[in-house]
C-alpha cells in the first residue's frame, strides 16, 4: 500500500505525463462513498453540476446556448446598492436568474400559434462589454490586415473568435479533470458515470459555447435588449435615465450591430432604507415618461449571512465564460475557505424578487418586441425577396452591379456588403434578414430560421461574404437538424457534408477562426449523434475532422477522441449480429482516447475508456493489440492485473509473471511491495513487460497465436 | 508516416475477426528495399485500423458484387483496401498511398496461394497460417506488384 501513496494527491495531478504513479485495486477496494452532492459542494465555485439526464441535456445546453443577450447599464448608485449586500455588482447578482426563467414562457412562431418552453433563457451582458472588444480590434485590424491576399478580409473581425477561448476551456477543464482525479484517489468519489462519463464532454462544451464573442456575421451576441437601472437613492432619477439612456447608445458600439434595441427600465427600490411611497411615486413617472418597459425591483441592501432565516445562497452561474471561471477558481485558491465568494448569501425575499423582474422583463417586453421584430421583418424583407419582384430586383442589380462597376477598383460597391469592416450595415437588408434568422432560432422557430437562413446564405454568396456565408452555412445545418426532420441520404450528402466542409474551410483557412470553426463542428456532430443511425457515423465523421483543429495532446482533443468513439457506439446494427453497426470503431476511438488520458494524466477517464473499449477486444488475437491495451491498463492502474498474467505467463521471457491471488485484488497489493519496480512507472518497464514471441519472431512478421483454441470457437 | 518510401501492412482475418496471418513490407517501388518502416507506435495502429476497419466491409461487402472492394475505410492518412473470400475471410492491406489496381493483383495473387492452402487436408478454416512457404510466397507477391 505504501508504495503509490507516497506521492501527495495534489503533486500527483501536478504532473502531466504518465509518470504520475496510479492507484492499483482502485475499483475494487473502494466503498462507494461519496455522491454528486457531496462532490459537487466540495467542488463549489466551479459551476459544474453534472447532468443526469443526457440525451435532453445535450439539447438544452444547445438550446441555452443560443439565447437573447441582454445588456445591462445601470448607474452608480445601483452598483452600490448591491455591495452593500456582498456582492460587487448589479450585472454579478442578476445574471445566474437569467439563465433559467422562472415559469413557463410562450412565444408565437411565424404560424401564428403559440409554442410554450419551459426553460427559456436569457444572457445577461455588460454593455461595455459588447463595445470594448472590438474598439481595441478597430484600431488594428483596419490597417494589418490589408495587405494580404485576402485584402480586407479579416478586417473589423475581433480577436475572440480567433481561438484565444479555446486554450483556456482547456485549461478550465484540466483543473476540473485534476480535481476529480483527486477526489477519486482520495476515496471521496468513486468512478461513477458522472465522473468519468461524457459530463465532462457536456462542460467542456457548455464552455465553449458560452460567451460567444461580438462579431459582424452573426447576431448571437448583439444585445436584443438593454436593462438601464437606476436605484431610489438617486436624486434626479428621470435625469439619470435619460443620461444612462445617452451613455448606453454613445457607447463605443461596433458599426455593425444594430443599437436599436428594446430599453427596459428597472427602478431599484432599496427596501431597508428608503420609503416605497416616493419610490412607487417615482415609478409612475418612470412609466409616464419611458412607458411601459418599466419595472420596481425591491431588493434589501443589508447584508445577508447564512443565519438569516431566509438567506439562500447566490445562485451559481452555469454559462460562465472558461476565462472568467478560471479567473475565480484562481481567486479561490488563493483565498480562504471561511472567506470564500462562493459562499454568500442573499435574502430569499430578494432572489424572488429579482426572478420576478427577469420573468416579467423577459415574458413582457423582450419576447413580444423580438415577435413583433420578426413580423415585421418577415413581412417587409423576407416576403419581398422571395417574390417575384425581390428576385428580380436582386438579378437586376447584380447584373447591373457586375457590369457597372468593373472600372471600379472594388467590385463590391453595387452590394451592401463592406468589404473595409467585413460587415453589413445593421439597417441593409442583408443584416436584418440575418437578425431576423437568429432571433427566430431564439425563439425555437426553427422552420422559420432555417428557410431564412438558406435564403441570406445565397445574398452572401454572391456578394462573396465569407465569413457571413460560413456563419449562414453553420446555422443552416444546425436549425434544419433541429427541425427533426428526417436526415436522409441525400442530405447527408448534399447538405450536411457540402456545408460544413465549406464552412469549416472559411472559417480555418481564411480566417483562422479556429474558435467558430470548432463551434460549428461540436454542435453539429452533437446533432447529429442524437439523429443516431448513419447520421451518427458522419457524426463521428466530422468530430474526426474537429480533432484535425488542434494537434497538441490536451484535454480537448482527448474528449474529443472519446466523444468519436461515443458517436460510433450509437450506431447500433441491426440483428443479433449487429450488422452495419460501429462497434469496433467505437472501441477503438475509446482505446485512442485512453491513451491520450494516459499521456495528460487522467487516470480515471482513462479507466474509464479502457472499460467502455475492453469487451470488443476481450478475446482478441490481434497480438500488438493486446500488448497496448495490458500497457494501457498498466499505465492507468486499471486493476485487471489478472489478464496481465495470460499474456506474460505464456511469453518465457516475460519475466515479471504477475500471480495475484485474489480477483479482489487487495492480496495483489503485498504483491506489488515485493516487485518494487513495476509501480514506479518510470516509462521503462515497457521492456520487462512485453513477452517476446515463442519464437523470438518480432511480432508482427508472424502471429503468434498463444491460444490454442484459435480454431476452436468455430 | 513511414519516410519517404510506404509500408504495407498485411492481414487475413478469419471469420471471428482474428487474424490468421499477418506481414509488414515496405515498398520495392522507387528503390524501395521491402523493409516496413513503420513506427513503433503505427503497429499497433495498423492492427486498430484494420480491426476498426471490418465495421465498413460488413456495410460494403453486400453492396458490390466484386470480391475485391477497393479502399474500404481511411483513417488519418492510411487506407485500407480489402479483399472479400467466399468463405468470408478477408484479406485487408493497410496503406499509405492510393494505388488499386497493383493491390487488385496482389490480392489476386494472395487468393491463389490462399486456395492453395486450404486444399491442405490439416488445414482448416479459421486457422492461424503458419506455414514459411506461404509468408514466402507472400512476400514475393509484394514484391511483384507493390
Amino acid at each position: 500500500m505504501a508504495l503509490p501513496l507516497e506521492i501527495p494527491p495534489r503533486a500527483r495531478s501536478a504532473m502531466s505525463t504518465s509518470k504520475a504513479s496510479p492507484m492499483y485495486n482502485l475499483r475494487s477496494s473502494i466503498a462507494s462513498t461519496g455522491s454528486t452532492t457531496s462532490l459537487t459542494s466540495l467542488f463549489a465555485g466551479t459551476g459544474a453540476s453534472l447532468p443526469r439526464d443526457i440525451v435532453d441535456d445535450i439539447k438544452s445546453v444547445i438550446h441555452h446556448a443560443f439565447v437573447p443577450h441582454i445588456a445591462v447599464h445601470v448607474s452608480d448608485d445601483v452598483d452600490e446598492v448591491v455591495r452593500e449586500k456582498g456582492l460587487p455588482d448589479f450585472y454579478q447578482l442578476i445574471r445566474p436568474y437569467g439563465e433559467k426563467v422562472q415559469g413557463r414562457i410562450t412565444a408565437r412562431d411565424s404560424q401564428g400559434s403559440s409554442v410554450p418552453f419551459e426553460d427559456f433563457a436569457v444572457r445577461f451582458v455588460r454593455l461595455s462589454d459588447v463595445a470594448q472588444k472590438p474598439e481595441q480590434k478597430g484600431n488594428t485590424g483596419g490597417t494589418t490586415f490589408r495587405n494580404g491576399e485576402y485584402g480586407g478580409t479579416n478586417a473589423g473581425i475581433p480577436e475572440a473568435i480567433n481561438s484565444e477561448e479555446l486554450p483556456l476551456a482547456d485549461e478550465l477543464l484540466d483543473l476540473h479533470l485534476s480535481h476529480a482525479e483527486e477526489l477519486i484517489d482520495t476515496n471521496l468519489a468513486t468512478e461513477t458515470e458522472s465522473h468519468t462519463g461524457q459530463a465532462y464532454y457536456l462542460l467542456y462544451l457548455r464552455k465553449i459555447l458560452s460567451g460567444f464573442p461580438v462579431t459582424p456575421h452573426e447576431t448571437w451576441a448583439h444585445p436584443v435588449a438593454c436593462l438601464i437601472a437606476i436605484s431610489s437613492r438617486n436624486t434626479t432619477p428621470i435625469d439619470t435615465l435619460r443620461q444612462l439612456y445617452k451613455s448606453g447608445s454613445e457607447v463605443n458600439i461596433p458599426g455593425y450591430v444594430n443599437k436599436d434595441y428594446l430599453r427596459y427600465y428597472v427602478l431599484v427600490h432599496d427596501e431597508d432604507k428608503d420609503d416605497i411611497v416616493k419610490s412607487a411615486a417615482l415609478f409612475e413617472q418612470m412609466k409616464r415618461h419611458f412607458g411601459l418597459h418599466c419595472h420596481l425591483i425591491r431588493l434589501r441592501s443589508v447584508m445577508c449571512i447564512v443565519s438569516d432565516e431566509d438567506s439562500v445562497p447566490v445562485a451559481k452561474s452555469q454559462w460562465l465564460p472558461a476565462s472568467e471561471e478560471l479567473a475565480e477558481l484562481h481567486a479561490h485558491q488563493e483565498e480562504d475557505i471561511e472567506s470564500d465568494t462562493s459562499s454568500r448569501f442573499i435574502h430569499g425575499s430578494d432572489e424572488a424578487a429579482i426572478k420576478t423582474m427577469v420573468r416579467e422583463m423577459v415574458a413582457q417586453s423582450v419576447i413580444p418586441f423580438m415577435e413583433r421584430n420578426i413580423a415585421s421583418w418577415n413581412d417587409q424583407i423576407l416576403s419581398r425577396r422571395k417574390g417575384i419582384g425581390g428576385r428580380v430586383l436582386s438579378f437586376s442589380r447584380r447584373f447591373l452591379g457586375s457590369t457597372g462597376t468593373r472600372s471600379a477598383s472594388n467590385s463590391a460597391t453595387a452590394s451592401n456588403f463592406d468589404s473595409a469592416t467585413n460587415s453589413y450595415d445593421p439597417i441593409t437588408p442583408e443584416a436584418q434578414m440575418r437578425k431576423l434568422a437568429d432571433w427566430s432560432f431564439m425563439l425555437r422557430d426553427w422552420k422559420l430560421a432555417y428557410d431564412v437562413y438558406n435564403t441570406i446564405r445565397t445574398d452572401f454568396n454572391n456578394d462573396k461574404a465569407w465569413l457571413h456565408v460560413a456563419g449562414a452555412q453553420e446555422m443552416t445545418l444546425i436549425s434544419l437538424l433541429l427541425t427533426g426532420q428526417p436526415i436522409t441520404p441525400k442530405i447527408r450528402a448534399d447538405t450536411i457534408d457540402v456545408y460544413l466542409d465549406a464552412a469549416c474551410y472559411s472559417y480555418v483557412t481564411r480566417f483562422r477562426a479556429i474558435y467558430a470553426a470548432l463551434r460549428c463542428l461540436l454542435v453539429t456532430v452533437e446533432l447529429l449523434r442524437l439523429a443516431g443511425g448513419s447520421s451518427a457515423e458522419l457524426a463521428a465523421k466530422w468530430a474526426i475532422k474537429a480533432l484535425d483543429l488542434n494537434i497538441r495532446p490536451t484535454v480537448s482533443r482527448a474528449l474529443i477522441s472519446q466523444r468519436v468513439g461515443d458517436c460510433y457506439a450509437v450506431r447500433q446494427g441491426a440483428g443479433s449480429g449487429g450488422w452495419g453497426g460501429r462497434r469496433r470503431k467505437a472501441a477503438m476511438w475509446h482505446a485512442l482516447a485512453a491513451e491520450t488520458w494516459i499521456r495528460l494524466g487522467k487516470f480515471a477517464q482513462a479507466r474509464h475508456c479502457i472499460d467502455v473499449a475492453m469487451p470488443k477486444y476481450a478475446n482478441t488475437e490481434f497480438v500488438l493489440i493486446r500488448r497496448f491495451l495490458d500497457q494501457m491498463k498498466l499505465d492507468s492502474g486499471h486493476v485487471n492485473l489478472l489478464d496481465l498474467k495470460i499474456d506474460t505467463a505464456v511469453g518465457e521471457t516475460g519475466g515479471e509473471v504477475v500471480e495475484v491471488e485474489d480477483a479482489n485484488g487487495e492480496e495483489s497489493q503485498e504483491e506489488d511491495d515485493d516487485e518494487v519496480e513495476k509501480p514506479k512507472f518510470d516509462g521503462k518497464r515497457r521492456s520487462i513487460l512485453i513477452p517476446q514471441t515463442p519464437n523470438g519472431d518480432a511480432p508482427g512478421v508472424m502471429t503468434v497465436h498463444e491460444s490454442p483454441g484459435a480454431d476452436g470457437p468455430l | 508516416m513511414a519516410g519517404s518510401s510506404t509500408s504495407y501492412y498485411f492481414v487475413i482475418i478469419g471469420t471471428k475477426d482474428n487474424p490468421l496471418y499477418e506481414a509488414e513490407f515496405g515498398s520495392f517501388k522507387q528503390g524501395g528495399d521491402g523493409i516496413p518502416k513503420f513506427r513503433e507506435e503505427q503497429r499497433h495502429m495498423n492492427q486498430f485500423i484494420a480491426h476498426s476497419s471490418l465495421d465498413c466491409i460488413e456495410d460494403q461487402q453486400w453492396a458490390s458484387k466484386e470480391m475485391y472492394l477497393k479502399t474500404v475505410d481511411k483513417f488519418n492518412n492510411t487506407w485500407v483496401s480489402c479483399f472479400l473470400t467466399g468463405g468470408n475471410i478477408k484479406f485487408l492491406l493497410v496503406h499509405d498511398t492510393r494505388s488499386d489496381e497493383p493491390i487488385r493483383q496482389f490480392f489476386a495473387d494472395v487468393y491463389d496461394l490462399y486456395c492453395k492452402t486450404l486444399m491442405n487436408p490439416f488445414y482448416e478454416v479459421n486457422m492461424a497460417i503458419r506455414s514459411q512457404t506461404f509468408d514466402q510466397k507472400i512476400k514475393a507477391a509484394a514484391k511483384k506488384y507493390l
